[in-house]
C-alpha cells in the first residue's frame, strides 16, 4: 500500500450509473469535479462546497452523499449514480414527471440533489407524510421554489408508485 | 400597443407544465460552469482580508513561479490595461473604479490580484504564494457612524462617505403634521441579507487577438448594461463584444458584476487563453453583494378616524462600497413609499452612504422589502393606538378600484387593482375571525404556546424607468423601459422565438411559446423559444436584461409586437398565394386557411419555401424572409418632471398576506402554522408559474423575516460566510404556502399581465413580524428590525 | 474552495494505519466520513500533508454485543446505521436518536461515530451521548490500545485525548439505565445544536452482573467547550422523586454549570438559558420513560 505524492495521479476503478470507469486523479479532486469535470456528467451541481446546500447530492453504493465531501480517489471499487442514472434512456422517470407535472423546479440547480434525496426517501419510506417528505428534503436547499411544489412532486409520486403497486 | 383580450380558448392563462421542467429534472440544463473552451484556464481570486487598508505592495513572483500559472493580474495592471467601470448610476461622487483594488481595499473579499491556471486548485494554491503588504486603515461599518464628520473615509478625494443625500418633498407635509390628529414617530432597521441563487456568479472569456474580439459566457442576468460596460473597460467598441448566457441558475437580480468578467477579460488577453471563473460560495457571501441594509425613521400622520394625512421618512441607505449602483435602493424605495394608501403628502429624506462592507446591490425585491416592512409596520402599531382592527385601518386608506388609475404623490401610477378585495378575500379565505377565536382560546389555555396572526398587504410594482435616475444624477442618460424579441418562420416552417432577457427560472421558454402560439395559431410546442441570449443573434438594447419584474410589462410587447408583424406577413404572403383577402383569412395548426374553406389552406413551411426559397413568388413589395424584430418600450415610462416626480417603476400589482405563527415562550422559537396569499398579478400567462413565483418569493421573505444576516463585526470582518452561519429558509422553515388570486387585468400592458416575480418577498418580512408581534402583543412588544431571532423573542419575553 | 495538495493513502488494516501516522507526525489526518473534515480541508482551514483515508480498515467496522446488555460499536459506524440497527436501538436506543439529530441523510450516510468522537464538535450529538452512557473509547496507536472513559476523552474545544499517533477505533457502552431522553435546539433542522441535553436515569432494562446501583446523569452540549455533566442538576435530583417541580428546580441549577460559547446564532446568556429549558423537558422524558413510556 503506497502513500501516493500530491502532484501524482493515482488510479481509480469505480461503476458509474452501471458503466465501468477507470481514471487517473489527484487525490484532492473531489467527487463531484470528477464526475462534471472528467465524466462530463454535469447534472450533478456544485452550489457550496462544504456539504450543506444539497446541490451536489449523489448517490455512492446506494446511499445519498455529498459529492462534494468525498474525494473521487475514496470512489475505488465503489458504485456511483448520478442524476444521469436515474433518468432514463428516453423519457423521465415516474418521479421526474411528477416534478414537470407539479413544477417541482423553476431555474433547476437544485433539482438533480433533489431527485437523488427523493429517491432515496420513497426507497425507505413509500408512503411517506408530508412531515416527512418536509424533513427528508430539508437538506437540499432550493432557493426558487419556497418547496410547496417539490413536496407536492413528491407525495405525488408516491401516490402514484402505491396505486401501481 | 393597446392592451387586447387574451383570447378565449387560447394557450395563454393555461397551467402548462414547462417545456424546460423536462431537461431541467433529467439534469440536462446548461449553466455556465457546465460550458467549456479549447485550452481554457481557471482563475481564482485574491481577496482582502482587511475591510479598509492601503494596499502597499503586491508581490506575485512566487505566484508566476508556480508551474501550472499561466497569468496573473493585480490592480496596477488593472488601470494600465482597461479604464474604470461605468456606473449604472452615475452620482455625482465620481471615482475611478476598476476591476481589482488599486491603493486600497475597501471591504473584505474585495479582490485585489487574480491568477489563471490549469485548474482551479491550482489557482488557489498560486494566491497563497502572492505577498501583499497591507497597512490597516480605521473601519467604518456602522451607517450613521459614516455619516459623522469624523468618519473614516473611503475616499478621501470624496471628502464624505454619502454618496447621495437628498430631500424629496410632495405636497404639503408640515402643514399636514400641524393639523393633525396624532403623528406615529418609529425608527425601523433592516439588516443586510441576499437572495443567494443556489448557482454562483461566474463566467468564461476569451480573447480573439486576430480580431480584436471578446467572447463572454456568463450567467450576468443584465447583458445590456454589462456589454456596454465591458467594452468601454476594455477600450473595444460593442460590434467586437459578444456576450451569451446559457441557462441561469436563479438571479433575483444578484448575477451582475463587470469587474469580474472584466478581470476574466484581462487575464484571457494577457495569456491568449479561455479564462473561467466560477465563484465559491464563500466568495459569494462575502463579496458579490448584499441588499442595504438601513435605517428609516418614519413620520405618519393621522386623523383620529385613521385617515393618513402624510408620511415623511428618513432613510439611511448602507451600500457598502458600490459605487456602480449607489441609491438603486433609495430611488425604489421612494417609487413604492405609499404602499397602496392614499397619502396625500409625502416627504422622503434620503441617504445613501458608504461603508467598508460588501457592495449593496440588486435583491428579490430591491428596498420594497424594507420600504413595506416600515409603512406595514407603522399601519400595524397606528392600528394598535387607535384601537382598531388592523385590517380595518387598512381598508381605510387604501386606493380603491373606482380611484384608479390613481397616482402617489411622488408619480408611481397604480393602474388597476382592488386592494380592499384582496385583503378582504384574504381574510375570508384564511379565516380571520376564527384564527382570533383560536388565538384567544389558546391564550386561555396558557400552555406555553403564543399564537399570533399577522396581516401585510402590499403594491408591487414591476418594470423600471430608468429616467428615474434623474433624481440622483441630475441628468438623463439611459430612461425608459424596454426589451427586443424575434419571432422567426425558419424556412421549414418551425417557428423560433428569441428574447434579449435572459430568464434564471422564471419559465420564458414556456410562457414565450404560448404567447406566441395564440399568435400565430401553434401549439406551445411548435414554438421554440431560444434559450438564454446571445448577443449575436438574440436581438438587444442597453435595457435588456432580467430585472425589475419587466417581463409582463415590458418583454411581452416586444414579443407579441414581433408575432404579430410575422403573423401579418405570414397572413400577406398567403393571401397572394391563395388569392384571397387577408381578412377571410385565419391561422391555425400551423397553417393559413380561407375562414369557412378549410381545403384552402397553405402550411407555414410552404409559406417559408415562397419566403426564403422561390422568393419570385412574394407579393410585390414584399421583401424575402419570415422574421420580425421588434422592440417595445412600456408607454407610462416618462422623463421627470419640474415637481422631480416619475414613475420609476411602472405597473402595479398587489398582494395580501396573511399569516399564523406559534411562538414557544420559553425558546422563543417560531414556528409558521399557517400563511396564506391572495395575490393579484392582472392576466396569469401562466398559472403554475405565477404560483411557483408566489410561493417562491414568500419563503424569501420569511427567510429575511426570521433567518438570514449577513452580520459584521466592528473591524469590518463578515461573521457569516457560509452557509453554516448564513441561514437559508429549508423545506421546514417555509410552511405550505397557500395562493388565491383575484385578477384585473392591467389596462396598459399588451396581455393585462402584471409583474409577480417579487410579490411575496416584499410583504413577507412584515406579514411575519407583525404575527410575531402579535403574539406578544400582551408584553408590549414592538418589531423594529429583522430578523427576529427565537433569541431576541427570548429577550423581549423574559 | 479547492483543498491544498495533501499525500493520500488508504490503509486496508488497522496496524496500516497506525504505521502511516507514525511516520509523519503531528501532520496527516485521519479521514473517515469527512463530513466535518473535508469542509475545513476545502476552506484550507487545515492542511495536512498526509489524508489517511481509513474507510477500508474492516477492523474498525462491526456493531455487536459486549458485556452483560452491553455494545461494542466500531469506529467507522456510519450514523445512519446506529439509526437503524437493531442492536442499537435495543440496547442504546439513545444513541440511536442523537444519531437521528446529526444533519440530514446524506450526512449521517457518510459521517461516522468515530470521526464524529474525534473531531470533538462541543455541539454535537454523539459525545453528549457518550457521556451520558458512560461509554468507553478504545484508542489504537504504536504503543498498543487503550480504554478512555467518556469523561476523559473531551478535553476541549475539538480536543481529545487521542494522541496524534492514535486512532479511534471502537467504543463500548455497558447497558444503559432504562430512563433515557434526548432533547436539543437547533435554528434549523440538521444544524448544529444552539443547545441540548441528554438525560439517563434509573437501573439498566438488563441487570449487569456484578450489578450497579441506580445512574442519573445530565449531559449538556452546545454549553461548554465539550460535553459537559451538569452536576448542578443531578445533585438536585438525586434520590428524589421526579415531577414537574423537581425538574424545574434542577434545570434552573444547570446555568452555572455551563460556559457556553457567544456567536451569530446565539448568545451564551441564551444558551444558558436553552440549557434550563431542555434540562427540565428531558428530566420529565427520561423519568417518563423510567416508568414504561416508550
Amino acid at each position: 500500500m503506497s502513500v501516493i505524492p500530491p502532484s501524482e495521479r493515482l488510479a481509480v476503478r469505480l461503476t458509474v450509473n452501471g458503466r465501468p470507469v477507470e481514471h487517473a486523479v489527484e487525490a484532492r479532486r473531489s467527487l463531484a469535479d470528477f464526475l462534471r469535470e472528467d465524466l462530463a456528467l454535469t447534472g450533478t451541481h456544485v452550489g457550496c462546497e462544504h456539504g450543506v446546500c444539497g446541490a451536489c447530492t449523489v448517490m455512492v453504493d446506494g446511499r445519498s452523499a455529498r459529492a462534494c465531501l468525498l474525494f473521487a480517489a475514496q470512489l475505488d471499487g465503489r458504485d456511483v449514480i448520478t442524476i444521469e442514472g436515474l433518468t432514463p434512456a428516453d423519457g423521465l422517470s415516474p418521479l421526474q414527471e411528477c416534478f414537470r407535472a407539479c413544477h417541482a423546479m423553476q431555474c433547476g440547480f437544485c433539482t438533480p440533489g433533489m431527485i437523488v434525496t427523493a429517491t432515496e426517501l420513497l426507497a425507505q419510506d413509500p408512503a411517506p407524510s408530508t412531515e416527512a417528505i418536509r424533513e427528508a428534503i430539508s437538506g437540499n436547499l432550493c432557493m426558487c421554489t419556497g418547496y410547496v411544489n417539490i413536496v407536492r412532486a413528491i407525495a405525488q409520486a408516491a401516490a402514484r408508485a402505491g396505486a401501481r403497486a | 400597443m393597446s392592451h387586447r383580450p387574451v383570447r378565449e380558448g387560447g394557450w395563454v392563462g393555461r397551467p402548462l407544465p414547462l417545456k424546460e421542467d423536462a431537461r431541467l429534472v433529467a439534469g440536462r440544463g446548461r449553466f455556465v460552469d457546465d460550458l467549456g473552451r479549447p485550452r481554457m484556464l481557471h482563475a481564482a481570486m485574491l481577496r482582502s482580508p482587511h475591510a479598509h487598508a492601503r494596499i502597499v505592495s503586491v508581490d506575485t513572483r512566487g505566484a508566476e513561479a508556480l508551474p501550472g500559472v499561466f497569468g496573473i493580474l493585480t490592480g496596477a495592471e488593472a488601470v494600465a490595461r482597461s479604464g474604470p467601470i461605468r456606473p449604472l448610476i452615475p452620482t455625482t461622487a465620481v471615482v475611478p473604479d476598476y476591476c481589482l483594488a488599486v491603493d486600497r481595499a475597501r471591504y473584505v473579499g474585495e479582490p485585489v490580484a487574480a491568477v489563471a491556471a490549469v485548474d482551479r486548485a491550482t489557482a488557489e494554491d498560486a494566491l497563497e504564494r502572492i505577498r501583499v503588504e497591507y497597512e490597516p486603515l480605521p473601519v467604518v461599518v456602522d451607517p450613521e457612524a459614516a455619516l459623522g464628520a469624523d468618519a473614516p473615509l473611503l475616499f478621501p478625494e470624496l471628502g464624505t462617505n454619502v454618496v447621495w443625500h437628498d430631500t424629496l418633498t410632495y405636497g404639503a407635509v408640515d402643514e399636514a403634521m400641524a393639523r393633525a390628529d396624532g403623528v406615529l414617530r418609529e425608527r425601523f432597521t433592516i439588516q443586510r441579507y441576499a437572495s443567494t441563487p443556489l448557482e454562483t456568479f461566474g463566467g468564461i472569456a476569451e480573447y480573439d487577438a486576430g480580431a480584436d474580439t471578446f467572447e463572454f459566457w456568463t450567467n450576468d442576468q443584465r447583458p445590456g448594461l454589462t456589454i456596454s460596460s465591458l467594452a468601454a473597460s476594455l477600450g473595444v467598441p460593442q460590434s467586437r463584444v459578444r456576450l451569451s448566457c446559457p441557462d441561469i441558475g436563479g438571479g433575483f437580480g444578484n448575477k451582475r458584476r463587470p469587474a469580474y468578467l472584466l478581470v476574466c477579460a484581462l487575464l484571457a488577453r494577457k495569456t491568449g487563453r479561455p479564462v473561467k471563473w466560477i465563484e465559491d460560495r464563500i466568495e459569494n457571501l462575502t463579496a458579490l453583494m448584499h441588499a442595504c441594509n438601513g435605517i428609516m425613521d418614519v413620520e405618519l400622520a393621522y386623523r383620529a378616524d385613521g385617515t393618513l394625512l402624510a408620511l415623511s421618512i428618513r432613510d439611511i441607505a448602507d451600500e457598502g462600497k458600490n459605487l456602480v449602483t449607489p441609491t438603486q435602493h433609495n430611488l425604489i424605495k421612494l417609487g413604492n413609499i405609499a404602499n397602496g394608501y392614499r397619502i396625500p403628502a409625502v416627504r422622503y429624506e434620503a441617504w445613501s452612504v458608504l461603508t467598508n462592507k460588501c457592495p449593496s446591490g440588486a435583491n428579490r425585491g430591491i428596498g420594497k422589502p424594507f420600504m413595506c416592512f416600515a409603512i406595514e409596520r407603522a399601519m400595524a402599531l397606528l392600528a394598535r393606538r387607535l384601537e382598531l382592527d388592523p385590517a380595518e385601518l387598512r381598508l381605510r386608506n387604501y386606493v380603491t378600484a373606482e380611484q384608479m388609475p390613481y397616482t402617489t404623490p411622488p408619480g408611481a401610477r397604480y393602474d388597476s387593482g382592488d386592494y380592499p378585495a384582496t385583503l378582504r378575500r384574504a381574510l375570508e379565505r384564511f379565516g380571520y375571525a376564527e384564527r382570533r377565536a383560536e388565538q384567544a382560546a389558546s391564550r386561555a389555555r396558557d400552555d406555553g404556546r403564543w399564537l399570533g396572526i399577522g396581516i401585510a398587504t402590499s403594491v408591487e410594482p414591476a418594470g423600471t424607468n430608468l429616467a428615474s435616475y434623474e433624481i440622483v444624477t441630475g441628468r438623463r442618460a439611459a430612461s425608459g423601459s424596454a426589451e427586443a424579441a424575434m419571432v422567426r418562420v425558419e424556412p421549414d416552417g418551425a417557428v423560433r422565438v428569441s428574447l434579449g432577457d435572459p430568464p434564471s427560472g422564471q419559465g420564458y421558454e414556456t410562457v414565450l411559446a404560448q404567447i406566441v402560439a395564440d399568435e400565430l395559431g401553434l401549439t406551445p410546442d411548435a414554438v421554440t423559444v431560444t434559450r438564454g441570449f446571445d448577443s449575436a443573434t438574440t436581438p438587444w438594447l442597453y435595457l435588456s436584461g432580467n430585472y425589475s419584474n419587466k417581463f409582463s410589462v415590458t418583454d411581452v410587447g416586444a414579443v407579441v409586437g414581433a408575432a404579430a408583424r410575422v403573423r401579418d406577413k405570414l397572413l400577406r404572403i398567403a393571401a397572394h398565394r391563395l388569392e384571397a383577402a387577408v381578412a377571410d383569412l385565419e391561422l391555425s395548426g400551423g397553417a393559413v386557411a380561407v375562414r369557412g374553406a378549410p381545403d384552402r389552406r397553405i402550411a407555414f413551411a410552404e409559406l417559408a419555401r415562397t419566403a426564403y426559397a422561390d422568393v419570385l413568388g412574394l407579393p410585390s413589395g414584399e421583401q424575402p424572409g419570415l422574421e420580425a424584430r421588434q422592440a417595445y418600450q412600456n408607454p407610462l415610462a416618462e422623463p421627470m418632471d419640474g415637481e422631480r416626480r416619475v414613475r420609476s417603476q411602472l405597473v402595479f400589482s398587489n398582494a395580501a398576506h396573511c399569516c399564523l405563527v406559534e411562538v414557544d415562550r420559553r425558546t422563543g422559537l417560531v414556528k409558521i402554522l399557517e400563511y396564506l396569499v391572495v395575490h393579484d398579478c392582472g392576466r396569469e400567462l401562466n398559472p403554475l408559474i405565477v404560483e411557483g413565483m408566489v410561493h417562491g418569493a414568500t419563503a424569501h421573505g420569511i427567510g429575511a423575516a426570521l433567518l438570514e444576516e449577513f452580520r459584521y463585526d466592528a473591524q469590518g470582518q463578515l461573521l457569516a460566510s457560509t452557509f453554516m452561519d448564513y441561514l437559508k429558509p429549508t423545506s421546514v422553515d417555509v410552511p405550505l404556502i397557500e395562493v388565491d388570486r383575484l385578477e384585473h387585468p392591467s389596462p396598459v400592458t399588451p396581455l393585462g399581465a402584471k409583474g409577480v416575480g417579487e410579490g411575496g418577498a416584499i410583504p413577507g418580512p412584515a406579514a411575519v413580524a407583525n404575527a410575531i408581534e402579535d403574539a406578544l402583543a400582551h408584553l408590549g412588544v414592538v418589531v423594529r428590525g429583522l430578523p427576529i431571532t427565537p433569541e431576541q423573542i427570548w429577550r423581549w419575553t423574559r | 474552495m479547492k483543498p491544498a495538495r495533501f499525500r493520500y493513502a488508504r490503509p486496508g488494516t488497522l496496524a496500516e494505519a497506525i504505521a502511516l501516522l507514525a511516520e509523519a507526525p503531528g501532520e496527516a489526518k485521519i479521514l473517515a466520513g469527512g463530513q466535518s473534515l473535508v469542509p475545513m480541508l476545502n476552506m484550507r482551514l487545515v492542511r495536512p500533508a498526509v489524508l489517511v483515508d481509513i474507510t477500508r480498515v474492516r477492523d474498525l467496522t462491526g456493531i455487536a454485543p459486549a458485556g452483560d446488555g452491553g455494545l461494542r460499536v466500531g469506529a467507522l459506524t456510519r450514523h445512519a446505521e446506529l439509526v437503524v440497527s437493531p442492536l442499537v436501538r435495543e440496547r442504546a436506543p439513545l444513541l440511536a436518536e442523537a444519531a437521528r439529530h446529526v444533519g440530514h441523510t446524506a450526512i449521517r450516510n457518510q459521517g461516522t461515530l468515530g470521526g464524529s468522537l474525534a473531531h470533538a464538535d462541543p455541539a454535537a450529538e454523539l459525545p453528549a451521548a457518550l457521556l451520558a452512557l458512560d461509554a468507553r473509547l478504545h484508542a489504537s496507536g504504536p504503543r498498543g490500545d487503550r480504554a478512555v472513559h467518556a469523561g476523559e476523552f473531551f478535553r476541549g474545544l475539538l480536543t481529545t485525548a487521542l494522541e496524534s499517533d492514535e486512532i479511534l477505533s471502537a467504543v463500548e457502552i455497558p447497558a444503559p439505565p432504562a430512563g433515557w431522553s434526548f432533547t436539543e435546539i437547533a435554528r434549523r433542522p440538521g444544524d448544529f445544536a444552539l443547545a441540548g441535553v441528554v438525560v439517563v436515569l434509573g437501573s439498566p432494562l438488563t441487570p449487569p452482573s456484578p450489578p450497579r446501583g441506580e445512574s442519573l446523569r445530565v449531559v449538556g452540549f452546545g454549553v461548554g467547550d465539550r460535553p459537559l455533566r451538569l452536576r448542578s442538576a443531578e445533585r438536585l435530583l438525586a434520590g428524589v422523586t421526579i415531577n414537574a417541580d423537581a425538574a424545574a428546580r434542577a434545570g434552573a441549577a444547570v446555568g452555572s454549570d455551563c460556559d457556553p460559547p457567544s456567536d451569530v446564532h446565539g448568545s451564551a446568556d441564551y444558551r444558558r438559558h436553552l440549557a434550563t429549558v431542555l434540562t427540565e423537558r428531558a428530566v420529565l422524558q427520561a423519568a417518563a420513560r423510567l416508568a414504561g413510556a416508550p
